[in-house]
């Protein structure tokens, strides 16, 4: 617990919380923009005329709608856990790049004490920065969609699924970012990884994998995508699941499995390590 | 205020194909400050950090009080140390870098105030470390150390940065923490500065133990030999009348004076009485600390 006050007391006491939170909120306006605008548009758009086909067209406007919904309510996520991986990496680098680790370690020797604590903070600081981005998320999008003169669909099953799955990404991934930092202990090069794997990760490697898995005429190939972590998070908040990919929970299982080994196997390195 | 003492024992450290530190073993009393001596790459840092759970012996132990510093139950209350001037983040106050480490031990938050007020940084405590100068880092440094009010402290270099008013406040303070019955290891190569403030010495070099005990001790056991300042105009004739006396050896010394090593002063001058030659000042030496460190660690240092 004393661990746990340390290392709230390091966020705290320097400028990167409020930086990162800042950017976070910056890049949640845009982000919440584009999809009120993308939603406008295409809400409501493909409003069937024909009655014979009435009821099918309803629902695929009615999944739609929850779709639309349930990204809205999560806007902000892209960015915003990009700002949580950023801020688990440098709880960790900036002790190896400012050297305070040697005072760390001499206040506390039990190595494993201070990662878990590091471990948890980072964790409870993605919680925070999911009840901000949702508590302003909640009431945006509210009034979009009743501008809009659609219903808010926030009982919805899915829709709250959505929004609770987000906010267990941006605890896993504030998680995984102290596991990135133990691992690559370079403040830059741990930064540029992570940057380079979250965001080429999401736009490029579902590409590339579609084209090799069509290339080579294999199927199997396109679903390693999914064990990867950007890749894994997108699938386990999108608000549906969509036809030929895993379910959402497969996304949550396999970035798990990522924070954990990387925590664990960042901890283990780190007792053995020397600090000179 | 019992049981600080250091023992190291057989402690060694193997990085690659070289033995930073070879079998070391020495002690460490309370209530002394102990000087811990050895030139550049002589792995005195390395032992520092072995003995703070730092990095991992190659073999051998070292203890604090009997205990590993891993198994220490209380390592801030037991152990202060001062490693290296720059540690604490750059953009975090003095005060908060020291609250970070009160909350980490689970000390009071005032103890933060309390120790910058001891080592004379409160007008600084809200600064941020980046507009430290190198003397302000290694007081802070020292306040990090003293916040658990430990019975043992380690001070690798502390006397770098620090200015003569400052150093002399250090000599001070080390050695009024010494008198209060603590334990206090000092690295240094400032061996003028240790010979005022050291009571015991640990030399090494390369590794290894070169010798350890009270300065004054290590200071006579290299008295065996007698040195002699003499200043002549008549140097060959000196020599000359010297070299009749069994083990006497002259050596001229930049500033014009000759070292006469082996014989006592009143034979030199009986023999230079005898020899007819005039002398301006016959002065038995004793040997200082940088003297006897530099004879003792002579074709073992240098870098490695
Ligand atoms: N992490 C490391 N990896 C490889 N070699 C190291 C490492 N740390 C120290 N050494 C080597 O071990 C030897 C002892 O180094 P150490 O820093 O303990 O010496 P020192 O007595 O503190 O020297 P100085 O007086 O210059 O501070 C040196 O030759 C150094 O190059
Ligand atoms: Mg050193």
């Amino acid at each position: 617990m004393r661990l746990v006050k340390a290392e709230v007391v390091k966020l705290l006491t320097t400028n990167t919380w409020w930086l990162f939170a800042l950017g976070a909120f910056v890049t949640w306006m845009a982000t919440f923009a584009l999809n009120a605008t993308v939603a406008h548009f295409t809400m409501g758009a493909s409003t069937p005329e024909g009655a014979s086909a009435e009821d099918a067209a309803n629902l695929a406007v009615v999944g739609d709608q929850i779709y639309q919904a349930a990204n809205l309510y999560t806007s902000g996520q892209l960015f915003g856990l990009l700002f949580v991986v950023l801020l688990g990496i440098v709880m960790v680098t900036s002790e190896f790049y400012h050297q305070t680790v040697t005072s760390t370690f001499l206040t506390t020797p039990h190595r494993t004490a201070v990662i878990s604590a590091k471990l948890i903070v980072a964790g409870f600081a993605g919680l925070l920065f999911w009840v901000v981005t949702t508590g302003l998320n909640i009431p945006a999008t509210m009034i979009f969609l009743q501008a809009e003169n659609l219903p808010t669909h926030l009982g919805d099953a899915d829709v709250l699924r959505a929004i609770l799955l987000n906010g267990l990404a941006y605890v896993l991934w504030g998680i995984f970012g102290v596991g990135i930092g133990v691992l690559i202990r370079s403040q830059v090069a741990a930064t540029v990884t992570a940057v380079l794997a979250y965001l080429l990760g999401t736009a490029l490697i579902g590409v590339l994998f579609t084209l090799l898995a069509g290339w080579l005429d294999q199927d199997w190939i396109e679903k390693i995508q999914y064990g990867l972590p950007s890749v894994a998070s997108s699938l386990m908040v999108a608000g549906r699941n969509l036809p030929n990919q895993p379910d959402y929970w497969v996304g949550a299982v396999v970035l798990i499995v990522w924070a954990v080994v990387t925590g664990t196997i960042g901890t283990l390195i780190t007792r053995k390590r020397d600090i000179s | 205020m019992s049981d600080g003492q250091i023992v190291v024992s057989g402690l060694t450290k193997r990085y690659k194909n070289l033995l930073a530190v070879d079998g070391l073993s020495f002690t460490v009393q309370p209530g002394r400050v102990t000087g811990f001596l050895g030139p550049n790459g002589a792995g005195k840092t390395t032992t520092l950090r072995m003995l703070l759970n730092l990095v991992t012996p190659t073999a051998g132990t070292a203890t604090i009080g009997g205990r590993r510093y891993a198994d220490l139950a209380d390592p801030m209350r037991t152990v202060g140390a001062v490693l290296e001037a720059s540690s604490a983040h750059r953009g975090r106050t003095g005060r908060n870098h020291l609250r970070v480490l009160c909350a980490a031990a689970g000390l009071p938050t005032h103890r933060a105030d309390d120790v910058l007020e001891l080592v004379g940084l409160t007008p600084a405590a809200k600064r941020k470390f980046k507009g430290y100068s190198l003397g302000m880092r290694q007081r802070l440094g020292i306040a990090a150390a003293m916040l658990g009010d430990p019975r043992v402290l380690m001070l690798d270099e502390p006397a770098n940065g620090l200015d003569p008013e400052g150093i002399r406040w250090m000599r001070g303070f080390l050695q009024s923490l010494a008198q209060q019955g603590r334990t206090v290891l000092v690295s240094s190569h400032l061996l003028s500065e240790m010979e005022l403030l050291a009571d015991d010495v640990v030399i090494i070099a390369a590794g290894k133990l070169i010798r350890q005990g009270p300065v004054g001790e290590v200071l006579a056991s290299m008295t065996t030999t007698a040195h002699v300042r003499v200043r002549t105009p008549q140097v060959d004739a000196l020599t000359a009348a010297l070299s009749g006396l069994p083990g006497a050896g002259v050596t001229a010394r930049p500033d014009g004076t000759l070292l006469v090593t082996g014989v006592e002063a009143p034979a030199i001058g009986k023999a230079a009485l005898a020899g007819g030659v005039e002398l301006h000042e016959l002065t038995p030496e004793r040997p200082d600390l940088e003297g006897v460190f530099l004879e003792l660690t002579a074709g073992k240092a240098g870098i490695r």
